[in-house]
Formats: C-alpha cells, sequence, structure tokens
C-alpha cells in the first residue's frame, strides 16, 4: 500500500454517505441498501425523510444464472465454468491493486451464481481492465480471465444490466 | 423426567442406542425420532447461555444450602400458591404459581400497548383469581444493560431484589410481565447465588433500603401462567376462533436469556420450542402456523432500537411480518413480550406508506385470551392503540367491532363527564398472610 | 473345535473380505465372522451403485471378492454372528463365534484380522438439516439406492429440478462428529456429475466448505464443473426450512460474505463416516484401544494394522474413515501380517 495526499474517491464516498446519515450507526449499513423517501405520506402525515427511512435486506434468495447461460456462449467466456474460486488471478491483476471494486475473482463468481444486486453494483467495474493478461497466464484451470471480463461486459449488455 | 445431558459424547451415547436399538440395517425415518435428537440439540445448546444447564442446576441446589444455612431467605411457591408443574428446557420442573401473583409490570408495555396488561388482569377477575397490581414496583432498569451500560450487575442485581421483596413482603408470588425483566431477574439471581462478593455488596445496598435478601424459588414469566391456565381460559371463551391461523413470535428475552429455565412442553411443537402462548391459542381452539423465521429476533434489539430504528423497523417488517403473512398465511401474530408487539405493531405503517402489501395485527396472547373470552376490544383489550389493521381479525373471530366502537366513544364521554372507568379500579394492595399448613 | 482353522477375520465389508480371499489364496484356512446376515459390508448393505473415482458399478469390484468367499472351501462363512470371547496367545488363540439363531461354535486360530468397518452419519441427530422431518432430505447413501434404480424422484413424485448437496454433515463439527470422513466429497461430487446425466435440466449447487478430493480423485472435481456445469457454494448450511413445498436452505456464501436463503427441490447430505457397535464389541472382546473419537486405535497412527494386540491386526474403516480403495489395501496388509504370524508359528504347517 502506497500511502499518497489525499484519496481520490472520496467525494464519491461523501455523496453516498449523505443518505440515511442520521443513522447513528450509519457506517455499518450500506448505501445502496438505504431508502430515504425525499416525500412521503402515511395516512395525511408527512414522513419523508427520517421517518419514513427504510433499509432492504441484504439476503439473497434467488440464483439467476441468465447472464451465465449468455457468458457460456460467449467467445472468451466458455471456460467460466472451470473456475474455482482461488483468486490466483485477483492476485496477479495490477488493476485490482488500485481499484478495491475490480475483483475478477469476485465477478466471475457473482455471475456463475446469478447475484443479480451484486452484478448490478458492480457492472461497471469491469471496464478497468486493462487487459494486460496476466491473469490468464497464471490461471490453474484455463479459464482465461482476461477475456472472461470482455465477454462479461458484452454480457452486461445483452442482459440490459448497464 | 429426562435427565439433562452431561455433554455431546453422552448425548451421541443415547443418540446411538436409539439408533442400534433400530436393528441398524436399514434407518427408518420417524418423525419422533427425528423430534427426539431435535430436543437433544436444544438442551446442548441452552448451554451455551450463561453457563451450563449443570450449572443451573447447581446454582438452585446452592440457593437450597445458603437458605439452610441461613444466609438468604427463599420465597418458596407454597401449596398456597397453587402451582402447575412444566418442563422447562433444562428437563427440570418448574412450578408455577396460579394464585395470589404480585404483576410485576412493564414499563414499555404500559406505554405502548396498555392493552396487553388490563387483558390479563380482565382474565384474572374473570377466573376469580386474587392478585396484586401494586403501585410500589420500580423498574427493573434492565434497559441500562442494554442499552448504555450505564447501570452494573450490583445495582441491577438490588433492584431485583428490591421489587422481589416488597412482593414477598405483601405475600404474593412475583409474576414477570417483561421479558426483559424476566430474563435479567434470572441472570441476576443467577449471579448473587453463584457470587458471595456480589451477594455481599447487594445485601448492603438492600440493608440501606430496610429490606431483606429473599430470592425468589422460581422465577416466572405470565406466558407461563396463561400456559398452566389455558385449559381454564378456554372453558370460558365466548367465539368460536377454529378459523383463526394464528402465528407466534416467542421472545427472546423470555427463552433465550437462561434459555435453560422457560417452558418447553412434549404436546406443543414436539416439544421443542417454547410452549407458552403457541399452547393458548391452540388450547382456544385457533390453528397455530409455523414460519422459516420463528426463531429470529422481533428486530427490536435493544441496541438496535436505540441506534438504527430504521433496521430495527426493516428488521421487523422484512424479516418476520413479511414471512407471517407469506409463509404463515396468519390472521395474527401472537406475542408475549413487550418490546416485540411495539416493534411489529408500530413498524408497518412505514412500509405501507413505501408501497408494501403484507400487513397482520399484533397483538399479546393476553389480548387474544381476552378477546375470545369476550373482553371488550376497547375498554379492556385496548385495541384502539394497534397501529397495524385488527379489523380483519375481529370480524373473522365474530366480534362486532363497530358496535364496540360506539360503545367505547360513549363510555369515554361518561368519563369526561366525570364517571369513573368500569374496569380500572383500585386494586388490592396486599394480600392477607397465608396461614402455614 | 476345528484345528485346521488359521485365521479368524471379523467383518465381512471390502477389508475383511479382500484378507479372506488373500490368506486363502496363500493356502490358509479363514473363518469370516459378519455380524450381518450378508456379505460385503457398507457398498452392499446400502446399495451402492458405482464406485469413485471413475464409477466402476460396485458389483464389478465386490461380487469376484463375495463370490470367492463363498464358493473357496478353505473360508468358512458365519453371517449373523459375531465373536464373543478370546484367549490365548499368537499363534494359539481360542475363539468363540455366537450366531443370532443361538447357535455357538469355537475355533482354534493363528491370528485375527478386525475388520469391522463405519456407520453412515444418521443426520437426525443434528437436527439443523431437518432430515427425518422434512422430506426430500436425503443422505449420500439413500441416493445410491436412488442412482441405481434410475429414477430421481421427490417425496410426491415429482422430477427435482434444483438439487443442493450438503457437504460435511456430521463431519468436522464439534457438537456431533470432529472428524472429516475424507471421501464424501468424492463421493457426492461422483453423485451430482450421475445426477446431471440423469437430469439434463437440473440445476446442482454442492455446498462445501473445503473439496477434499485427495490424489487422483481430483479429476472428478474437475470434470463436475468444466464437463458438467456444477455448481458449488463455499459455506455451511445453517438451517434447513420445510415450507411445505420446498426446502428452504440458509446459509452464507462466504466468498460474497453475505446470508442467502434459497429454495432446493432436493437436498443429498453428505453424510460423515463414524465407528458402529461392531468396532465396539470387537474392541470389548479382544481388548482393543479406541481412540478418543470411538475408533480402533493402532498401536501408532502410522501403521494401521498393528493393534497393539499381538497377532491381532487391523484393517479398514474400523480404524479411521476411508475409501474402499484403501480399505482393500488394508485387507491385504493384514493378510499378510497374519501370514507371518502363521508361518512362524510352529504349531502351523508351512504353505506351499
Amino acid at each position: 500500500m502506497v500511502d499518497g495526499p489525499e484519496t481520490h474517491s472520496a467525494k464519491r464516498d461523501d455523496e453516498s454517505k449523505e443518505k440515511g446519515k442520521f443513522i447513528v450507526e450509519r457506517d455499518y449499513i450500506e448505501p445502496t441498501r438505504i431508502v430515504e423517501p425525499s416525500s412521503l405520506t402515511a395516512e395525511g402525515v408527512d414522513i419523508s425523510g427520517r421517518w419514513g427511512t427504510i433499509v432492504l435486506p441484504r439476503t439473497i434468495n434467488e440464483f439467476d444464472t441468465s447472464i451465465y447461460e449468455r457468458v457460456k456462449r460467449l467467445p472468451g467466456g466458455s471456460h467460466i465454468a472451470n473456475c474455482w474460486q482461488c483468486g490466483n488471478c485477483s492476485a496477479i491483476c495490477p488493476v485490482a491493486h488500485e481499484h478495491p471494486e475490480f475483483n475478477p475473482r469476485y465477478l466471475i463468481h457473482i455471475v456463475k451464481m446469478g447475484y443479480t444486486s451484486e452484478i448490478e453494483r458492480l457492472k461497471d467495474s469491469v471496464y478497468l481492465c486493462s487487459g494486460c493478461g496476466l491473469c490468464s497466464s497464471v490461471c490453474p484451470r484455463g479459464v482465461d480471465p482476461q477475456h472472461v471480463m470482455i465477454a462479461l461486459s458484452l454480457a452486461f449488455h445483452a442482459k440490459g444490466v448497464l | 423426567m429426562r435427565k439433562p445431558v452431561r455433554n455431546w459424547r453422552s448425548l451421541r451415547r443415547m443418540a446411538n442406542t436409539i439408533i442400534d436399538s433400530g436393528g441398524g440395517e436399514e434407518i427408518e425415518l420417524k418423525e419422533e425420532d427425528a423430534k427426539y435428537f431435535e430436543k437433544l440439540v436444544a438442551e446442548r445448546r441452552a448451554k451455551l447461555a450463561l453457563g451450563t444447564v449443570e450449572d443451573y442446576l447447581r446454582m438452585l441446589e446452592k440457593m437450597r444450602e445458603l437458605e439452610a444455612s441461613g444466609e438468604i431467605m427463599v420465597h418458596h411457591v407454597e401449596e398456597d400458591y397453587e402451582p402447575v408443574s412444566v418442563r422447562t428446557l433444562s428437563g427440570r420442573t418448574k412450578k408455577v404459581p396460579t394464585v395470589d401473583t404480585w404483576q410485576h409490570k412493564s414499563c414499555g408495555q404500559c406505554g405502548h400497548i396498555p392493552g396487553y396488561v388490563t387483558s390479563l388482569f380482565w382474565i384474572m377477575r374473570e377466573l376469580g383469581i386474587p392478585f396484586i397490581d401494586d403501585t410500589n414496583q420500580t423498574s427493573c432498569t434492565a434497559w441500562n444493560y442494554y442499552g448504555s451500560g450505564t447501570s452494573n450487575t450490583v445495582a441491577l442485581s438490588s433492584v431485583f431484589l428490591r421489587n422481589m421483596h416488597v412482593a414477598y413482603e405483601k405475600n404474593a408470588y412475583p409474576l414477570i410481565h417483561c421479558g426483559t425483566s424476566y430474563g435479567d431477574y434470572k441472570e441476576c439471581r443467577f449471579l448473587v447465588v453463584m457470587s458471595r462478593d456480589i451477594r455481599e455488596r447487594v445485601r448492603n445496598i438492600l440493608k440501606k433500603v430496610d429490606r431483606d435478601l429473599v430470592i425468589p424459588e422460581e422465577l416466572v414469566h405470565y406466558s407461563e401462567w396463561l400456559h398452566v391456565m389455558r385449559s381454564r381460559i378456554a372453558e370460558k371463551r365466548k367465539y368460536d376462533v377454529s378459523g383463526i391461523t394464528a402465528a407466534v413470535h416467542a421472545a427472546c428475552h423470555t427463552y433465550k436469556l437462561m434459555a435453560e429455565d422457560y417452558t418447553y412442553d412434549d404436546s406443543v411443537m414436539g416439544g421443542v420450542k417454547p410452549a407458552p402462548t403457541t399452547s393458548v391459542a391452540l388450547a382456544l381452539g385457533a390453528k397455530v402456523a409455523d414460519y422459516s423465521t420463528w426463531y429470529d429476533c422481533c428486530g427490536f434489539g435493544f441496541r438496535h432500537i436505540l441506534t438504527e430504528r430504521e433496521v430495527s423497523r426493516s428488521f421487523a417488517y422484512f424479516r418476520k411480518i413479511q414471512p407471517v403473512v407469506r409463509e404463515a398465511k396468519a390472521d395474527v401474530l401472537l406475542v408475549h413480550d413487550t418490546g416485540c408487539v411495539t416493534t411489529f405493531d408500530k413498524s408497518q405503517f412505514v412500509f405501507h406508506a413505501h408501497g408494501y402489501k403484507e400487513s397482520v395485527p399484533v397483538i399479546s396472547d393476553s389480548q387474544f385470551a381476552a378477546l375470545t373470552m369476550g373482553a371488550h376490544p376497547f375498554i379492556v383489550c385496548q385495541l384502539q392503540w394497534h397501529l397495524a389493521d385488527w379489523r380483519p381479525l375481529l370480524t373473522k373471530m365474530g366480534i362486532d367491532w363497530e358496535k364496540a366502537q360506539s360503545e367505547y366513544k360513549s363510555y369515554l364521554e361518561g368519563i369526561k363527564k366525570g364517571g369513573r372507568p368500569e374496569f380500572i379500579r383500585s386494586p388490592p394492595r396486599k394480600l392477607a398472610p397465608r396461614v402455614k399448613t | 473345535m476345528s484345528s485346521e482353522d488359521s485365521v479368524l477375520i471379523v467383518g465381512g465389508g471390502p477389508a475383511g473380505l479382500r484378507a479372506a480371499v488373500d490368506l486363502a489364496e496363500m493356502g490358509f484356512n479363514v473363518v469370516l465372522v459378519e455380524r450381518r446376515a450378508e456379505l460385503g459390508g457398507a457398498p452392499i448393505r446400502w446399495k451402492y451403485h458405482t464406485l469413485a473415482p471413475d464409477m466402476r458399478p460396485t458389483e464389478e469390484v465386490m461380487s469376484p471378492l463375495i463370490d470367492a468367499c463363498k464358493s473357496n472351501q478353505r473360508i468358512k462363512v458365519y453371517t449373523s454372528s459375531v465373536a464373543s470371547s478370546f484367549s490365548g496367545s499368537p499363534g494359539e488363540f481360542s475363539v468363540e463365534v455366537k450366531g443370532a439363531d443361538g447357535s455357538s461354535s469355537t475355533h482354534r486360530v493363528g491370528a485375527i484380522i478386525v475388520a469391522t468397518g463405519f456407520e453412515h452419519f444418521d443426520a437426525r441427530v443434528d437436527p439443523r438439516y431437518a432430515y427425518g422431518r422434512a422430506p426430500d432430505v436425503i443422505g449420500i447413501n439413500e441416493l445410491e439406492g436412488m442412482l441405481r434404480s434410475g429414477k430421481i424422484v421427490r417425496h410426491d413424485g415429482s422430477t427435482p429440478r434444483r438439487i443442493g448437496f450438503v457437504f460435511c454433515v456430521g463431519s468436522r463439527d464439534r457438537s456431533t462428529n470432529p472428524w472429516c470422513c475424507t471421501v464424501c466429497c468424492g463421493v457426492s461430487i461422483k453423485q451430482a456429475i450421475e445426477l446431471r446425466r440423469l437430469l439434463p435440466d437440473s440445476q446442482i449447487y454442492m455446498i462445501y466448505m473445503d473439496i477434499r478430493t485427495w490424489g487422483l480423485w481430483e479429476k472428478l472435481y474437475w470434470d463436475s464443473m468444466e464437463k458438467y456445469g456444477i455448481n458449488y457454494i463455499r459455506g455451511r448450511v445453517g438451517e434447513v426450512y420445510y415450507t411445505g413445498e420446498k426446502l428452504l436452505v440458509k446459509g452464507e456464501d462466504t466468498l460474497v460474505r453475505g446470508p442467502i436463503e434459497v429454495l432446493f427441490d432436493m437436498l443429498v447430505l453428505a453424510v460423515g463416516m463414524e465407528p458402529g457397535e461392531g468396532t465396539r464389541q470387537a474392541a470389548r472382546v479382544f481388548g482393543l484401544n479406541l481412540n478418543e473419537y470411538g475408533f480402533l486405535k493402532p498401536r501408532q497412527p502410522n501403521i494401521h494394522f498393528d493393534s497393539g494386540v499381538g497377532g491381532v491386526f487391523l484393517a479398514g474403516a474400523c480404524v479411521a474413515p476411508m475409501s474402499i480403495e484403501e480399505a482393500l489395501e488394508e485387507g491385504s496388509a493384514a493378510a499378510m501380517q497374519a501370514a507371518k504370524v502363521l508361518i512362524r508359528s510352529s504349531k502351523q504347517r508351512v504353505p506351499i
């Protein structure tokens, strides 16, 4: 880890921290789960903002394998089934060392399992891949993560996730 | 009576005996065997509370020793209290007093859902059972225990024994309404009996308020009282509730704090889930439906309601109300603790404003029993304090709530004009001392 | 009394059968005592369809051994019988064999092999899996019978679509059995592949902590993903709840740090292996040591056959959980040790 003069992602963090900021233990809750209504009434009483704020559950209760099936048929994605989540790709990935959101091992897993909310959250990060191919050179199962990332971006488009 | 399980090894041995006696060739999937194994593990789980089941039984033994040596007094569940025996999770038999009880009320209960306690009093009066509704009771202060950490073991134990002594001097046996008080008292009792240091410090504090160290032989939750009285309650039912499906939420503080001492019954939920409340609904003739998150908290969580109430209400709705409606298809959610009723009942409206559809009325077992026995929905059961829509439930029970509503309005008018409340009246403050036989 | 008897073997499973056949083929007489009515041990009793790793039909491995035991004149088989008492010293033991029908016989033998095998863990002991209470929760031992019949059905006769395997049931858990059964990963994966062949439209999820397909069994693991598209979820099941229709499995996918609650049509529990009553009984009769888990304890852990009691040898899953291939090897190894005792013993004739 290299110390820098400032954190560049600070601005984006500030925006997401606005939502539900009155919750005392706010730091433990992912911003995407907080619904803070700007305008909401219950039987004529204004419950906008804090009174109407709810937190969505994070339990995964469905496997939606439609994107996975698409990826398997795309060039580059045909070996995604081989992945056993060892993390060798993320270990050597130079981008993952810079961007916590980009983790090829994790992207492959959420697509294989069909965790749609996680895919929705991380779909943009797939473009952070620089295509250097180090991952594919170390993958013990021949998953070819470098090309899986390309297939993922195509599948996300076709599915209309983006 | 089954002996408490010593450790997992003896549990396995017991399990092996069962399996081997089956002949071994084919394992027959008998439901009762599965239940039996589940019970074994539930008993093992009880050890994960404060100490083990053995520790708990040792504590009860030590309480008797301390009494014999004159160090403490024990408030026994004498025959005068007409006790009924129940099985606890530890396998031990517990005596539940049925008459001459000292009503240990709950802060949140009286504040948020007053119909909870008035229903209980009403039932006792209907059954002709004497009790004391004492004004000289304090909060157990266990809010501190969970909320802010401002209290401590000695202070909590002193408040506990102070209340117990008030009951003792009034010749009544404490019946604790609040799940938190009940759980807190069980833990405090364990510490007072097992630790000389705590005991002596508590004794000094009690001396300053001119009270003695009197420990109740049994700590009894009101839901256990309803449980043992269920057939007498059912005899008095006025409405047919066989068309009602209830879901039950057992309160964490009643059956997860000192888990080994809460009531279980082999005839209720296979003896693997707490018996009270479910047993009352069944005795009244209602159906009780199971749901996948029955073991989960209501969302209140004490700390959570204070620091992140948005999470509390969301948990209550997504984790409990939705499964209760979707899976159990329940007409009513029955609860036996203050925090749970409040959290379930007063959280739903926010979600309805957001467009979620699931809704279920939430009432206590005492309210459900009183309603079925014909208590007034508003004067006694005080459903006007409940937020989730109870009208469909009352209609399904055959109660004319519109008529009851207009009765209640004129009743209120009467009070405004100086009339006295017909139900809330001064109860006796002290019972006559019992003559020892 | 039969003075020609040379070796008494307790247990007619893979290890015991292998030892019996080897000794008989070396020219020694064998008394084979089996507690149950049938020879073959767990693979036959539970009707194992095929054996890992290459899905060879169980009969191809077991039938030649069983047939040899039944037809070889040197092997005397006592089924529904147990060794009930034992005395003497290496080279001249006397063992009483009692039958369930009340019969009794005494055998003078030079050596003894204990190969009492294992029992499948009874998943009712751990109620979180709802085994025995909820329908469509079965053990891997029971799935073998279904695979043999070629008909995979739920309790109502319908075909399951989403099937989950739960690994380490009754294994690696302090509240039940703390050890690893070593073979259930491989067996479960073998079964998952067989299920996919029978039900190509099914989705199969393996809920595991680690995959322990040791040695060449690893190929099963690779094939299951690469050729059969079987999915793996790392985590452990917290609770199984029967909704009246499907099985709601509560767990955590530890790779996403998130709770999952997913409905399955059928759950297969990879039940572990544990010592059975036969092992405990044999330990009592022959004065053998049991380890902390109840398996027979060899004098030193690296040499399984050495029981610590002279002339009494151990083989197979009564010593530790193991595969059938290992149990067969241990049967041969114990036979070799028994032969050594017999040859050294002056009372025994030296075979050709």
